[in-house]
């Protein structure tokens, strides 16, 4: 259960590896003094180039970094730094967090792991293995309170502290642990009204038969702050769009990330897919608020909606918009408005008004085709398919190109539903199967003028490229693509510049962050995982890894 | 001694089932009995006993439709209108006459309404009035479960039921004691069948067949002597009586749970539930093999060709150990542990398999190539083979053989449970 560190020693990275070993006495005083971020820190995260403490770098939900040390001219010298390897099985999907030259990152099962952020040098490990209900993933931790908070894939909601990575308290906080579980990052945050400190985690069981609540919990013990049900109950607006009982087991799970507008108190999520995911007639109706993004006013004792744009009423193909809702100011027809952006796994993208949630532009990035008719007993095609369309990992918005960045997928499935829905404890609750995929699976990374809605380019993959996007202010885009390459793009034009083999296959964000004023590059690789399609190669076993890269 | 024991409105648990057993004589017999009670009409019993029969009659249709482990809702709807049927009569709130009914026209709330229908105050007055509510109570939990969408609502709907209905026909109560229609048929003069001989309670019985009672309560019953065993003519909770070697021998309501509940000691089992449930229990347990443990589901020969489908077909994601690297696990203790907790059935696992594996290419294996991966699969997880191939078929047996840990020593097994497959 340790990291096993494989220092990339080159000759050209050994000096300014013994250097950042010297500075790192300076810094230890103060990382001791301050284990984890204040209320504060969090709220200034996206000007704060050394620290990553939020999994899409600030509230914002923004992959943007105000770095400007990696440049279009000097990103061919992009090196690799460190690359730690990690015993634990899975699809790497993590973001990492990264706090005063310490790395936290999670593994497939559960596993927690301290680095040193400059070095990879192991601190602590936390090794969890719960039974996994459907899938292995896990995307990262929160720092907050002196404590490291896991959500788990047996629904447990655990503290460590953060020095010694020892267990503080434990806490199933799921309700039916048979068919709920996390896999999300927990997102802290201070009401500044009440001066309650807090962690917000949503749950993953939507594709399970349960449904979906966004929670805030006290980072001390645990407890229920407030619980916001995605699935509104009888005699609550919104009811009305599912017929019969067919709410109770409705979906919508929270499971995209948490975007906050600080200035008013107003919380953005991307809710998921209604279920039974592939047969639409026994829960007839537009299903609220499944498949919509919401608008929560949170100032108050207990969230109220503001507003919802649902974008896909009753799907029948589990096309939830997967990404986290990003919070910016964009330029639209020469008006500077306030947006934000999702996209979903049925291929589009869509920016909404922030204040009122209507439509200001719809772009689609997937080959899309049967979006209008659901999957049959004898079966049909629909793409994308399950994995396809714009993913979990994320977006970024750049000012200075007034251009959004996101990758998207091409892949289609062939879909079969059943006469009826039937739930087992335990398993899938999706009347049907999952599509059996129909290639080719191919990729893009897609530069959308916020302007218009059209691309300003597009460059095109023969694999997946789930790798979401970091936006440097010194005019890079970096994204990884599924068949391992780490791309660093101009974010004008579009070209490729720079590329790294991970060796193995990437579908974590990537992210950026400064250790000693240095900056670095980092991205998780490895198994596939669900994203395995026929076009990958299965020798030799890609080894999970963290990778970490700099300008010597 | 004190008046019959009356229901209480929630379900209550069994205690020990000797000391039920005890505590039952021990009422049947002590009843006092002082002043000589008026008869009571022969139709009074005969209604008793027709709102017995309707109850169990709606009992039996759910413990059917559990029985059955058929995916289809309408099985379910349907047995839960049929017991509402049973339960309410023709005339009753929620009777659809379309369902059919496994009771007769009155219904068992007819029956007892009818029989509570007088001024007169009774010992069994206020255990049938409680017996209604229960059963009322039990109604209203089937009519949800007869319009549930899912099986899970279904079974909690249906066996909230269960425990009403169970409570309304008289299950031993805290002290033992059975209430409900079965507890004042044993206890109380309704359970004199028509025609029947009484005496004084507080005296020797006189002749036999006859039935000692006294404010309305049922001291004794007599039946002639001579070995052997004696049926009794009704359902009147009392089930029959043995002369033994000048012993009598009382079998009481309680006689059968306590019979399953001594044969469940002899096995070394937790002691049994009460006997409504003593049927599901029995469902629990696989279709025992000859030497009574786990059933014999394929061949080695399967396993070995399965071992050879899930290293190409399914390792990528479950793992050549069966733990699960980005899916779960599927084979050994953690497999077996969840499937025992969600109640996961040969059938159900058989359609994860057949239906929807692999993930990305469901059902693209052929049936046999499937049926030798669940061979595999249960090799792993230390189930035994035997000689009769897992089938490419569906069985419908399959449902009712839940999953769990395989009890015993296993040669070769690993510390997550997994046996070796070669």
């Amino acid at each position: 259960m340790t990291l096993r560190q494989s220092l990339q020693a080159t000759a050209a990275l050994c000096v300014p590896v013994a250097l950042g070993f010297i500075a790192a006495f300076g810094i230890a005083g103060s990382a001791s003094a301050q284990i984890t971020p204040s209320a504060q820190d969090f709220v200034n995260a996206a000007s704060d180039t050394a620290n990553w403490i939020l999994p899409h770098k600030s509230y914002t939900g923004n992959n943007y970094t105000q770095a400007t040390q990696i440049t279009p001219a000097n990103v061919h010298n992009l090196t690799l730094a460190w690359k730690g390897t990690v015993d634990d099985t899975g699809p790497m999907e993590v973001s990492p967090i990264i706090y005063n030259g310490r790395m936290y990152i999670t593994t497939a099962h559960d596993h927690v792991y301290a680095l040193d952020a400059a070095t990879g040098k192991p601190i602590w490990s936390f090794t969890d293995n719960p039974h996994v209900i459907s899938f292995a993933a896990n995307r990262g931790v929160a720092l907050f309170d002196g404590n490291v908070y896991i959500a788990t894939l047996d629904g447990h909601f655990i503290a460590l502290n953060a020095e010694t990575g020892k267990k503080v308290w434990d806490k199933l906080t799921v309700d039916d642990p048979a068919n709920s579980f996390y896999t999300m990052s927990p997102v802290p945050y201070h009401d500044p009204e009440t001066n309650q400190d807090m962690i917000f985690l949503g749950v993953s069981d939507g594709d399970w038969g349960g449904n979906g609540n966004m929670t805030a919990y006290n980072p001390k013990n645990g407890d229920v702050i407030w619980r916001w049900d995605t699935v509104p109950g009888p005699g609550q607006p919104g009811h009305d769009t599912w017929s019969g009982d067919s709410w109770k087991r409705g979906g919508a799970a929270a499971w995209g990330g948490v975007t906050i507008d600080t200035a008013t108190h107003t919380m953005y999520l991307d809710l998921g897919n209604p279920s039974p995911d592939f047969l639409g007639s026994v829960r007839k109706g537009a299903n609220l608020y499944t498949d919509s993004m919401v608008a929560l006013d949170i100032s108050g004792a207990k969230p109220k909606l503001k507003w919802y744009h649902q974008f896909i009423p009753n799907d029948t193909h589990d096309w939830d918009p997967a990404m986290q809702p990003v919070l910016f100011t964009g330029e639209v027809n020469g008006q500077s408005r306030k947006l934000v952006a999702a996209g979903d796994k049925a291929g589009n993208f869509w920016i909404l008004d922030a204040e009122t949630g209507k439509l200001v532009d719809h772009t689609a990035v997937s080959f899309q085709k049967g979006h209008n008719t659901a999957p049959t007993l004898e079966g049909n095609v629909a793409c994308p398919n399950t994995l396809g369309g714009v993913e979990y990992q994320g977006g970024a918005y750049d000012p200075a190109t007034n251009i959004f960045y996101v990758p998207s997928q091409n892949e289609c499935g062939f879909w079969k539903a059943d006469k009826e829905a039937v739930y087992i404890a335990g398993e899938f609750y999706i009347a049907g199967a999952f599509p059996k995929l129909i290639g080719p699976d191919t990729g893009q990374m897609n530069a959308i003028n916020v302007s218009n809605g059209i691309f300003a380019w597009r460059h095109h993959f023969n694999l997946p490229n789930y790798g979401g996007a970091l936006v440097t202010a010194s005019g890079l885009v970096f994204s990884g693509n599924l068949g391992g390459n780490e791309n660093a793009f101009d974010a004008k034009t579009g070209n490729l510049l720079w590329s790294y083999d991970t060796g193995g296959y990437i579908q974590a964000p990537t992210e950026a962050f400064e250790v000693n004023g240095k900056e670095y590059i980092v991205v998780a690789s490895g198994e596939a995982g669900n994203a395995k399609i026929p076009e990958l190669p299965t020798d030799p076993p890609r080894p999970n890894s963290i990778n970490v890269f700099t300008v010597p | 001694m004190p008046a019959l024991p009356s229901d209480t409105s929630r379900p209550v648990r069994i205690i020990g089932p000797a000391a039920s057993l005890v505590l039952c004589l021990l009422a049947w017999l002590l009843v006092p009995g002082t002043t000589m009670a008026g008869a009571t009409a022969a139709d009074d019993h005969t209604q008793a006993v027709a709102a017995l029969t309707d109850v169990n009659a709606a009992v039996a249709e759910l413990v059917r439709a559990d029985a059955s482990y058929v995916a289809d809702p309408k099985v379910y709807h349907g047995a839960a209108q049929r017991a509402i049927n049973a339960l309410a009569g023709t005339h009753g709130d929620g009777y659809v006459a379309s369902a059919g009914s496994p009771g007769d026209a009155a219904g068992a709330i007819g029956h007892i309404d009818s029989l509570l229908d007088r001024s007169a105050t009774l010992v069994w007055t206020g255990p049938l009035q409680s017996v209604e509510a229960n059963i009322r109570a039990a109604v209203a939990h089937l009519q949800d479960a007869a319009k549930a969408r899912e099986l899970m609502d279904y079974a909690g709907d249906a066996s909230r039921a269960l425990d009403y209905l169970q409570v309304a026909r008289g299950r031993p109560n805290e002290t033992g004691v059975f209430g409900g229609l079965e507890g004042v048929l044993a206890n109380t003069e309704l359970g004199i069948p028509p025609g029947a001989q009484q005496q004084d309670a507080c005296r020797a019985p006189s002749s036999a067949p006859s039935y000692g009672t006294h404010g309305g309560y049922i001291g004794w019953v007599a039946l002639p002597g001579g070995n052997g065993t004696h049926e009794l003519p009704e359902p009147s909770g009392v089930t029959s009586l043995s002369v033994q070697n000048g012993m009598i021998v009382l079998r009481t309501a309680a006689a059968k749970v306590v019979a399953d509940a001594c044969a469940g000691h002899a096995k070394g089992d937790p002691p049994d539930p009460p006997a409504t449930q003593a049927a599901a229990h029995a469902m629990q347990t696989p279709p025992a093999a000859s030497g009574g443990g786990p059933p014999a589901l394929y061949t080695k020969a399967q396993a070995e060709a399965g071992k050879q489908i899930f290293d190409t077909k399914c390792v990528a994601c479950h793992g050549a150990n069966l733990q699960g690297t980005a899916a779960p696990s599927v084979a050994g203790n953690d497999y077996l542990v969840a499937a025992q907790r969600n109640g996961w059935t040969l059938e159900i696992m058989r359609y994860i398999v057949f239906d929807q594996m692999p993930r990305n290419a469901p059902a693209t294996l052929s049936p046999t190539d499937d049926a030798d991966v669940m061979a595999y699969l249960l090799a792993s997880s230390c189930y035994p083979a035997g000689t009769k191939p897992f089938p490419s078929a569906d069985d419908p047996s399959f449902a009712a053989i839940k999953l769990g840990p395989v009890p015993g020593q296993h040669p070769g097994q690993n510390a997550k449970g997994v046996c070796p497959v070669n």
